[in-house]
């Protein structure tokens, strides 16, 4: 262990000593370490290259909000992970991790030539550098951009992490579990509310972790710490650390990202690495404290730079000191208290230089008293050393004039321009902010949502006032909750309450034009791009921050916003709330992937609907294919067939002698009530009155524009009862579309509907023997044409199940639909595949239905109809009832555009040579000699191979189609143009003689 | 690809120190709709008086009725009461109009239970259990597939999903019962 570890110190523990690698070099830490405390304890404090110039960089925070400190992490295969903040990842035995955006070595690096040539990435260098020569651009320009973007690597190899998820309702969700949140908490639940606090750290506290000195309620603060959270948990408090509330939603929605396993070392086998939990909470108090402004001047970002209230972290949290000889320069007085702290742990303070011409006298006397150098109203204008930090140069600065320089040796800086309050969460509530022209900040003003602002993130500061307006805040929350609670007032000794002044850059004696004076230290943004930004005519934060990229890295400016906004307003001559303030979106720190996908990956992806049947199907060999949820059998090719033979084969057999096919996922509804045929005749375009039970018909179902919207056949089982199909993927819809006009138009009427999809089965089978194979199963029914001509509906027994037979085609061949309760579906399928064989029965999928429906004309919603086609315009016309007085879509079929000549049209298409098979989708000319661009008048909606035609099939919706049968047109394609003929739709068996056996 | 389960017999689904997933056989299930008018009649016809608050249910020795809507009901009972069910409910259609319709294959139910049932609840349903009282049930989703939750005792409760969304909830189940047996 190094002279930096302070032996006995901090919360790590210091018998339980842990190794890891950065770099490839094995490091020794203690178990409580996140990578850069132990990083810092070995003396190292270089840990990556900056985004642009590529400058040496260490960590400036110890907390979420770190800008440098990015580092790749890797947990054993496939579990790489770039930019993890090494303030935040902590270590284990084996943890392996490395610094990014450098080449060829983390001390030299070749692309820190930038920060040489910096004048050159000024602010919207982009713009600028690029501009010209226009050619340069596709070859250089933009490789050169892509490959310079972003930090760090991405993963290559597939997570094979786990992810989980959770709803939670609570009460009140308390956002920060530092001393108001602690406080808040308790006042909640004594209230008897639910009561969920959550924190980003590996632990509670807050401050708490970083000044122990603090007496709460007479005990020392750890002890008081740790005896609340045991009250807190018996108290039945839900308390959840490494925990970022990531986003705050509406109506108090908050999603939290927990990180389970990243800190372990040997988690259980499977077990989820995040979870994210979706909250919805009565009340939420947002207690999430605040974040440290750096002080911008030259040389801010050097590796050894840090904020002082992280060095001090660092100290009492972890038992590291940040270095030997450390210097303050700071505008607020937090920052002496971390210079007592290091000095009394054997650090040498070095100065105390303050802004403040006369800083607090108490702050003075201690350091006077401790021997310590204090420099007031004095300026930083430079620093040196390469990788680390060797000196800082500070001048004194009277009456606005920067005097002299004078340079103290140190291998640590601390500054400290103030603190910000946090309020991410709350501006996603669209909370708005007003400017505190004492403190220098924004504080939240409306509060829009059910949340309370506790401690520090409304501007309070010192453990005292936080942890009594944490209780009050509790108070409040349980208050709007109808419950009453006093607020208990908490005494506190030994705080460090304290002020600071807010600035700009730092006056310096230097060329402000050349000072690397960083404001964004992750995506390296300087003062003077800043002020740049201004001078080239950008008036709004909004406009400087894009042209800057100030705030715009994955840190979302948590210390950058601020100063940007002060110096902007400065360049401005304008205050601080004229000039704006950036939003902040969700999420607050970086999140993973897998926490937003969670459950959702591999067979859990999405949900895929199956028949009953779909195993049978899977089992004999089918190919599927997704159509809406569900998956469908695409065809079944026997041994060695590709797609196209297995089609034509599954078509001939169908045609020649019997084809069977799984059609369960037919939509169907059940429309039952005395109104059930008056619902039916304004539904749909068809007349329902005169069809008697026992018969079906085909049915065309319109949108109030006209258009075709869906189809199917309807079965009437009783006066008051029918069965409804719709196409697969419009079943919802088309319930949703019809409860919508029941419920708005027609309440009056006494009719329900019923989704009955699952409830059955459907078999579907086609050709000659159809009704050979049937009929020995089927009981209480006479099968002949007679008895059960085409167009039935009967209930019956199939194999002795209870079932629904329709006599329906949409094949052109002899048909029934046999639906049984799903459960039997397979049963049915299996009894009636062994019978069929005797008929050679051909299981077929769904694009030889395709085939064979397109051989006789009939239509798919969706491939020949794309919702501007009519009834007229499909060849349907014959399906609106002539003397009806009203249905959906009615009166819109009447407006001149949809009754004008010229409309797009459904017709075949035979191509001349009688072999080329068109390409659905394929655009159709009349005149292939015009010139480019050409008038197209249609393009082919379906096109098959048809062995039962001897020739390919098509159709198309052409212009004014229906009056050009016989009429030549033209399909132009990359290779060659294909001429075709425009035909009726119907290629197969016109007289629908097949039909009548 | 969510993968295949047989959904035609009871059976254990899933089981772990946190929970047992268990599916349900198969039961006699129908949709009922009715307007105000004639919910007293159904009443008396079926022997149950239909609940009238959302999420409520009544039950005799073997029938349970939900109420799922101002005018919808689900009815389950023993597969032997069915044709009983159907007589009755036919007998007064002329005077009491409204719809009876079989869903019994619509549908499959999944029972949890165990001391954390709720929280498996929790992992795909949106919906606050603190809310759902013991007896009563909600329509709701789970993992984004619409279902219904009864909540049968303190950690004991039943999924009704249709048939081919079934499968897609079980997978999650599964991995939620041992997620949680492992924390």
């Amino acid at each position: 262990m190094t002279t930096y570890r302070v032996p006995g110190r901090g919360r790590v523990l210091h018998n339980r000593p842990v190794s890891f690698t950065f770099d490839g070099t094995t490091y020794q830490g203690l178990e409580g370490d996140t990578v850069a405390s132990a990083l810092i304890a070995n003396g190292v404090q270089l840990m990556g290259r900056s985004f642009k110039y590529h400058r040496p960089r260490g960590p400036i925070a110890a907390g979420s909000e770190e800008p440098n400190a990015l580092i790749g992490t890797r947990r054993g295969k496939g579990r790489f992970e770039p930019n993890t903040r090494a303030t935040v990842q902590e270590i284990w035995d084996g943890l392996e991790t490395n610094s990014q955006n450098k080449y060829p070595s983390l001390k030299f690096d070749i692309g820190a030539i930038n920060d040489r040539a910096y004048m050159l990435f000024s602010a919207g260098f982009y713009y600028k550098t690029f501009m010209w020569p226009r050619s340069f651009w596709d070859k250089y320009y933009e490789p050169f951009i892509r490959a310079a973007a972003g930090l760090g690597v991405s993963p290559t190899e597939p997570d094979p992490d786990n992810y989980a998820s959770r709803y939670l309702h609570t009460d009140v969700l308390i956002v920060g579990a530092g001393p108001a949140g602690l406080a808040s908490a308790r006042a909640a639940a004594t209230a008897g509310l639910r009561v969920t606090l959550v924190d980003e750290n590996s632990e509670p506290g807050g401050t708490l972790l970083s000044e122990p000195q603090a007496q709460i309620d007479g005990k020392p603060a750890w002890d008081w710490l740790s005896a609340e959270l045991d009250a807190l948990i018996d108290l039945g408090i839900r308390i959840m650390t490494r925990t970022t509330a990531i986003g705050y939603y509406h109506q108090n929605m908050i999603g939290l990202c927990q990180k389970l396993t990243d800190h372990l070392e040997n988690p259980a086998e499977g077990a989820p690495r995040e979870r994210m939990w979706r909250v919805r909470a009565k009340q939420v108090i947002l207690a999430q404290g605040a974040l440290e402004k750096p002080l911008v001047f030259d040389g801010n970002d050097r590796p050894g730079v840090m904020l002082a209230g992280s060095a001090q972290t660092y100290l009492n949290r972890y038992g590291v000191r940040v270095g030997d000889t450390a210097v303050i320069v700071t505008s607020h007085d937090s920052a002496w208290y971390a210079a007592f702290d290091l000095a009394s742990a054997g650090t040498k303070i070095a100065a105390i230089v303050d802004t403040r011409p006369t800083p607090n006298a108490d702050l003075v006397k201690e350091a006077d008293a401790r021997g310590i150098t204090v420099l007031a109203g004095y300026t930083a204008t430079g620093t040196s050393g390469r990788l680390r930090i060797k000196s800082v140069r500070v001048n004194k600065v009277e009456n606005g004039k920067v005097l002299g320089a004078q340079t103290i040796a140190c291998d640590s800086l601390l500054i400290s321009g103030g603190w910000t309050p946090t309020l991410h969460l709350f501006s996603h509530t669209k909370g708005s902010l007003k400017w505190d022209d004492e403190t220098q900040t924004f504080l939240p003003d409306r509060i829009t949502e059910d949340c309370q602002i506790a401690g520090a993130g409304r501007g309070l500061w010192g453990i005292s006032a936080a942890i009594n307006d944490g209780a009050a805040m509790g108070a409040a929350a349980a208050d709007a909750l109808g419950k009453s609670v006093t607020a208990q007032t908490i005494s506190v000794e030994d705080d460090r309450p304290g002020t600071g002044e807010s600035h700009t850059e730092l006056p310096t004696d230097g060329d402000p034009g050349r000072a690397k004076a960083f404001v964004d230290y992750q995506n390296d943004v300087t003062a003077k791009d800043l002020r740049l930004a201004v001078r080239e005519g950008m008036r709004s934060i909004e406009h400087v921050k894009r042209y800057t990229t100030n705030g715009m890295a994955t840190d979302q400016g948590k210390m950058s916003n601020i100063n940007g906004l002060n110096i902007a307003a400065d360049a401005l001559g304008k205050k601080q709330p004229e000039v704006g303030l950036t939003t902040f979106r969700p999420p607050y720190t970086p999140t993973s992937f897998g926490a937003f996908a969670g459950y959702h990956k591999g067979e859990h992806f999405e949900v895929t609907r199956k028949t009953p049947i779909d195993s049978w199907a899977e089992e004999n060999g089918a190919v599927f294919e997704p159509v809406s949820l569900w998956r469908r059998a695409w065809y079944f090719p026997k041994d060695g067939e590709d797609m196209d033979a297995a089609v034509r084969r599954e078509c001939r057999e169908t045609r020649k002698s019997l084809g069977m096919f799984d059609a369960s996922t037919l939509g169907k509804i059940e429309v039952v009530g005395p109104d059930a045929v008056e619902f039916m005749n304004r539904m749909y375009t068809n007349p329902w009155t005169k069809l008697a039970p026992g018969r079906t018909r085909y049915g065309l179902l319109l949108g109030d524009d006209g258009y075709i919207r869906d189809d199917g056949v309807i079965g009437r089982l009783t006066d008051d009862r029918f069965h409804i199909t719709t196409t697969t993927g419009g079943a919802a819809r088309v319930l949703n579309m019809m409860e919508d006009y029941l419920q708005t138009e027609w309440p009056d009427l006494k009719v329900w509907l019923t989704s009955t999809t699952e409830q059955w089965s459907t078999i579907a089978l086609n050709g000659p023997n159809a009704r050979k194979l049937i009929e020995p199963f089927v009981e209480g029914l006479d099968l002949s044409d007679a008895a059960f001509p085409h167009m039935s509906i009967a209930e019956c027994t199939v194999a002795g199940f209870p079932a629904r037979l329709f006599r329906v085609s949409f094949t052109g061949e002899l048909g029934f639909e046999i639906n049984v309760p799903s459960r039997h579906g397979r049963e049915l399928w299996e009894i009636l595949f062994e019978a069929g064989q005797q008929y050679d029965i051909c299981p077929y999928g769904t694009e030889t239905m395709h085939v064979l429906r397109a051989e006789k004309g009939f239509i798919i919603v969706g491939q020949d109809t794309d919702g501007t086609v009519t009834p007229y315009d499909a060849g349907a016309g014959w399906a609106i009832g002539k003397n009806k007085t009203d249905f959906v879509g009615m009166r819109a079929l009447k407006r001149p555009d949809l009754t004008a000549d010229g409309r797009k049209q459904l017709v075949g298409l035979l191509t001349e040579d009688g072999v080329s098979k068109l390409e659905e989708g394929a655009q159709i000319v009349l005149d292939p000699n015009q010139p480019i661009p050409m008038k197209m008048v249609g393009h082919v909606t379906s096109s098959y191979h048809s062995d039962a035609v001897g020739r390919p099939i098509a159709l198309a919706l052409i212009e004014g189609g229906h009056g050009k049968t016989g009429e030549t047109v033209y399909i132009p394609m990359p290779d060659k143009t294909i001429k075709a003929t425009i035909t009726s739709t119907t290629f197969y068996d016109p007289e629908g003689a097949r039909l009548k056996l | 690809m969510t993968a295949h389960v047989d959904l035609n017999g009871a059976c254990t689904l899933a089981t772990s120190s946190a929970a047992h997933v268990t599916l349900l056989d198969p039961v006699a299930r129908f949709s009922l709709r009715a307007g105000d008018g004639e919910r007293a009649a159904l009443s008396k016809a079926l022997g149950i008086t239909l609940p009238g608050k959302i999420g409520q249910c009544a039950r005799d020795d073997s029938v349970e009725i939900l109420c799922l809507g101002q005018d919808e009901w689900m009815i389950l009972a023993p597969k032997d009461q069915s044709v009983k069910i159907k007589a009755a409910c036919e007998g007064i259609y002329g005077d009491a109009p409204h719809s009876l319709t079989e869903i019994s294959d619509r549908e499959v139910a999944i029972q949890i239970t165990g001391d954390k049932a709720t929280d498996l609840i929790t992992i795909g349903c949106p919906r606050d259990p603190d809310m759902l009282p013991v007896g009563e049930a909600r329509r709701t989703i789970f993992d984004g597939v619409s279902a219904i939750l009864w909540r049968d005792g303190k950690d004991e409760y039943r999924l009704d999903l249709w048939r081919s969304f079934a499968p897609h909830v079980i997978s999650l189940l599964k991995t939620g019962c041992s997620e949680l047996a492992a924390e």
